[in-house]
């Protein structure tokens, strides 16, 4: 795409990058006026992204990988860092693996939070980080054919299904602790409403030393379904159903990829009224939390006047798309439902009930003598692990940091709107959990103010042409924190490669750290607080690092012991 | 791989719904799911739409459960947390599969690693499409589960009959006339308000009157309480000055 | 406690009556795809749109039928086979009651005849799709045709011809007017 030399925001930054390392940048690319590609010398990558991480204020998004042989000989490699401070931007540092070499130099050891980006690279793509740590499988099951690389395109068809080899798990879990352990397992199936994860608690008597975690337990490869089976049309619908909370969120974060991708111009009412859905699903999903955080402090019966009002959203969502979730709202180009006067009325309305309702339940839930005391100074996350991991959403708020996708890259509807950004300084449970409630009233403030000034005009641009072999970044703030997808076109109305990267993707990570150091019966509540599309195990396995003895605790067990405090399970 | 039901195990059943007194118990089993599932399943224990006034009480264990409820497409990793959940349930249990996705892979349905629903790795007894259920479609379906309800739908096949024609919209309007304000209202409206929109937009046209066609837009949007639809209208009429559309 | 006692008393009965009345639903909530066999012309629109491969269409040559068929177990309700129909044959309802206890009764088919090629003889359209188009241009021509009425009923008669030709008829038709044309220039010459 032509992008106007004046135009652009954050050529300072490759300005830096060439002063730093001379000889590393061998061209820049720029996909929008504040998105642009740099390609390093594969073995200055790890130089070239630690020294826009810390030097120029990059936080690490994504990082991708992709089979580029049949294009240029190679895989590529993008590390895509979201620029944050002077001149906020994204630079995506770009590298070329040829492909008889099949390795590159980790950027862990001087990045940490690029680890899951490269351990999944490695399942996927095959390509050996030089120096990673940690060389665990991540994404693919334990009982996934040795060398079978699903996201290469030569590797399989998308619908093979090798048959399973063994029955049992394998995964190796890691424990930095010093000397000798006990172990807790979770997972992976759960009581309450958790998605699927198996985790470990090394502890010391009822203290937890460190926690390790195997998740990806519903990988299901919806990144080979994109490039196969689905035009790019139908992925906006597949981009729905990453996640069942928060699926809106990648819908559009997909959408404005292949649009930035293709220099779509995407209709100003398009835009607000993707924004306002962005905000009805935050409403919904916050509240679900604070149910949540009401459930885990044993406060049932405010978790289920959360729920009844969080209903209010839901008929919102219903109204205005024709669904609870699942919004299936958004075509590239546009969107498919238009706001009329009728539900503008009937949105406000709910709106002002919804403030109200939520200002008396947070009233009730303050007032409630055990909720305080029992999440603040839980759960803590270090301003400096934050920095080193790039965490998002409310998890890297409550510690302070003023990262929001709205405000850093205001996309779609939110270039017009006013908002501020919530942030707490307690680094704990409480903290994020503030950080929610007040989020909700932006999101009521929000909705409003796009249904005042909503542009006139279409919903919808169709009128554009399919270029192959374009790529770029889409992204949105979800409501566990920024979203971002690359996507490639292909040259056949298909992707070439599609990257989702998920908010909770981004924290997990930090995770390990926030358990440290805190009682078992924490566990649930600091979990619950990243708000992982719901906490996540029915099995802790927890280690008694001093009495070397290991027991399996049911997590309800677990959990009961997080609400009730007394009697102990590990007695 | 797949599991299969003994006949006397299928009578214990058909006992247990026949004779059920008391509350149903569920546990839920996430094979994979997104997580819409899961949640819509809260929502429908929630004070709204409260399924424990009928007894339906969501279970911390399998061993405790009546009634199985599967989501997700089963990927290959929860293949066998899945089977194991479904051993541990005592006989007779119900299975049932939720959502697109336990139903029959739904999206997910050939991807390489899944199963593609529930009903390849255990019998199944009752199926809730959706994507997901809503809360009320979740209620239908535990009570066609508990044998409450009839089920309503019934497979149907049917044959195209003698003479059977497709018939044309609006055929009053020329073709080219009516394809361009389907088009321009889906463009300002989407496509389910837009041929709203369309249909009440070709219906005016319809209306013998010798007014030429600008002064009858304005007339017919002037009349139109709600901006943005009048806004739409005038739109679709601007459209129509096109040269190629004057007769 | 006290203010929890409160929202409690002041919320009262919360719970909606469904199933014992029915529920209140948004007017355009997007449940059940129902299909209007009648109105469809079995063009295949929908199959190639639908996300989630939920709808299917299988040819049968020797029976001469083409059969439509939706799967609601694995349909995702997003209504795009809604926006592409030509002829307004599928629309989502507000039904949201699909639970039952056979699979089967999740499908719903319809089989619809295919027309034979006017050259070959070759089954190769749904018939239904050919007469709606010819309908379509007849409507076409005859909203034009004042004054020229011989020029255009050619015309249709030409274009009516190619819609009952198959696709490979139409190629071998192609090739055999190129070489005539071909043959000419080279007469010309």
């Amino acid at each position: 795409m032509n992008i106007n030399v004046t135009d652009r925001v954050g050529a300072s930054h490759i300005e830096y990058l060439r002063q730093k390392l001379p000889h590393a940048v061998l061209e820049e690319r720029w996909q929008t006026d504040k998105q642009v590609t740099v390609t390093v010398k594969l073995n200055q990558l790890p130089e070239a992204v630690s020294t826009l991480y810390y030097g120029r204020e990059g936080w690490l998004s994504v990082v991708v990988g992709n089979d580029e042989r049949s294009l240029n000989d190679s895989f590529g490699l993008y590390y895509v860092l979201s620029m944050e401070g002077e001149e906020k931007c994204h630079v995506v540092v770009h590298a070329a693996v040829p492909s008889d070499n099949e390795e590159f130099p980790s950027v862990t050891p001087k990045v940490p939070g690029c680890v899951w980006g490269e351990r999944e690279i490695r399942d996927m793509y095959g390509l050996r980080p030089v120096g990673l740590p940690d060389e665990r499988r991540l994404v693919l099951p334990d009982d996934w054919p040795e060398g079978l690389h699903p996201l290469r395109k030569d590797s399989m068809d998308y619908r093979l299904r090798p048959q399973p080899t063994s029955d049992n798990e394998n995964y190796q879990f890691r424990n930095d602790a010093a000397g000798e352990t006990t172990v807790v397992p979770l997972g992976p199936l759960h009581i309450t409403s958790d998605e699927p994860g198996h985790f470990r608690l090394f502890v010391d008597g009822e203290d937890i030393i460190d926690a390790d975690y195997r998740m990806f337990y519903v990988h299901r490869g919806m990144e080979k379904l994109a490039e196969t089976r689905m035009g790019y049309n139908e992925v906006t619908f597949l981009a729905d159903r990453v996640c069942g909370i928060c699926g809106y969120a990648h819908s559009v974060a997909y959408a404005s990829s292949v649009e930035n991708a293709l220099g779509i111009i995407v209709p100003q009412r398009a835009q607000a009224i993707r924004s306002l859905l962005l905000e009805t699903e935050r409403l919904h999903s916050h509240m679900l939390n604070l149910g949540l955080v009401c459930h885990f402090v044993g406060f049932d019966s405010g978790f289920m006047q959360f729920f009844r009002v969080r209903e209010k959203a839901m008929t919102l969502a219903e109204m205005l798309t024709g669904a609870r979730k699942t919004y299936a709202i958004n075509l590239i180009g546009g969107v498919r439902r238009d706001i009329l006067g009728e539900q503008r009325t009937k949105t406000l309305q709910l709106v002002a009930e919804l403030r109200e309702d939520v200002q008396r339940l947070l009233e009730m839930l303050l007032a409630t003598p055990n909720f305080g005391p029992r999440v603040a100074a839980v759960g803590l996350l270090d301003r400096k692990i934050a920095r080193d991991y790039s965490p998002v959403g409310p998890l890297v708020r409550g510690s302070g940091f003023k990262r929001d996708t709205r405000v850093d890259h205001a996309f779609a509807g939110y270039k017009n709107v006013n908002l501020g950004v919530h942030t707490g300084d307690g680094c704990d449970v409480l903290s994020r959990t503030m950080v929610r409630a007040a989020e909700i009233f932006d999101s009521l403030s929000l909705i409003e103010q796009l249904l005042d000034n909503t542009p006139e005009g279409p919903i919808i641009n169709e009128d554009f042409v399919y270029k192959p072999y374009q790529f770029a970044l889409g992204f949105t703030e979800a409501p566990r924190g920024e979203d971002i997808h690359w996507s490639m076109t292909g040259d056949n109305q298909k992707l070439y490669r599609w990257r989702c990267r998920a908010s909770t993707y981004a924290n997990w990570p930090v995770l390990r750290y926030m358990l440290r150091g805190n009682t078992v019966s924490d566990a649930p509540l600091i979990v619950g607080s990243i708000d992982p599309c719901y906490s996540c195990t029915d099995r802790v396995t927890v280690v008694d690092v001093k009495k070397e003895t290991s027991k399996t605790i049911p997590y309800k067990e677990i959990e009961r012991y997080c609400r009730e405090r007394k009697d102990s399970p590990l007695k | 791989m797949k599991m299969d039901t003994p006949a006397d195990i299928k009578r214990m059943k058909s006992s247990l719904l026949s004779n059920i007194r008391r509350s149903a118990y569920v546990y839920r089993v996430d094979c994979g799911g997104c997580n819409g599932c899961e949640i819509e399943i809260f929502a429908a224990i929630t004070p709204i739409f409260d399924a424990e006034r009928f007894g339906i009480k969501v279970v911390a264990s399998p061993r405790h459960a009546d009634i199985l409820l599967f989501t997700g497409a089963v990927t290959r990793a929860m293949r066998m947390p899945a089977l194991r959940a479904y051993e541990a349930a005592p006989d007779p249990k119900i299975v049932v599969s939720y959502g697109a996705c336990g139903c029959s892979g739904g999206i997910f349905h050939d991807l390489y690693c899944v199963w593609g629903g529930t009903d390849q790795v255990v019998p199944v007894d009752v199926y809730i499409p959706g994507c997901p259920p809503t809360p009320p479609a979740t209620i239908y379906g535990f009570a066609v589960a508990l044998g409450l309800l009839d089920q309503k739908l019934k497979a149907k096949t049917h044959i195209e009959g003698e003479g059977e024609q497709a018939g044309i919209a609006h055929p009053a309007v020329p073709y080219n006339v009516r394809i361009h304000i389907e088009r321009e209202a889906r463009r300002m409206a989407g496509y389910r308000q837009g041929r709203d929109i369309a249909d009440r937009f070709l219906g005016m046209l319809q209306i013998p009157g010798d007014l030429p066609l600008q002064q009858r837009v304005e007339t017919f949007a002037a009349a139109e309480t709600d901006p943005r639809l009048a806004e739409i209208y005038l739109q679709i009429g601007e459209t129509l000055q096109h040269p190629e559309l004057r007769p | 406690m006290f203010k929890l006692l409160k929202e409690v008393f002041r919320t009262g009965e919360a719970t909606v009556k469904y199933p014992f009345a029915p529920l209140e639903i948004s007017k355009d909530f997007r449940g059940k795809p129902e299909h209007t066999a009648e109105q469809c012309i079995a063009c295949g629109a929908c199959t190639i749109a639908c996300p989630a491969n939920a709808l299917a269409m299988e040819t049968d040559v020797a029976a001469g039928t083409r059969t439509w068929s939706i799967s609601y177990a694995r349909c995702i309700f997003c209504a795009r086979c809604e926006e592409v129909c030509p002829t307004q044959a599928i629309k989502l309802t507000p039904d949201f009651e699909l639970a039952v206890t056979n699979k089967a009764d999740l499908t719903v088919k319809a089989v619809f005849k295919l027309a034979d090629c006017v050259c070959c003889g070759e089954p190769f359209a749904p018939a239904k799709e050919i007469a709606y188009v010819t309908a379509l241009i007849e409507a076409t021509s005859v909203t034009s045709a004042d004054g020229t009425t011989a020029a255009v009923s050619e015309d249709t008669e030409r274009r009516r011809r190619m819609l009952a030709t198959c696709p490979s008829c139409k190629r071998v038709n192609d090739l055999v007017q190129i070489a005539r044309i071909t043959d000419q220039q080279e007469k010309r010459r």
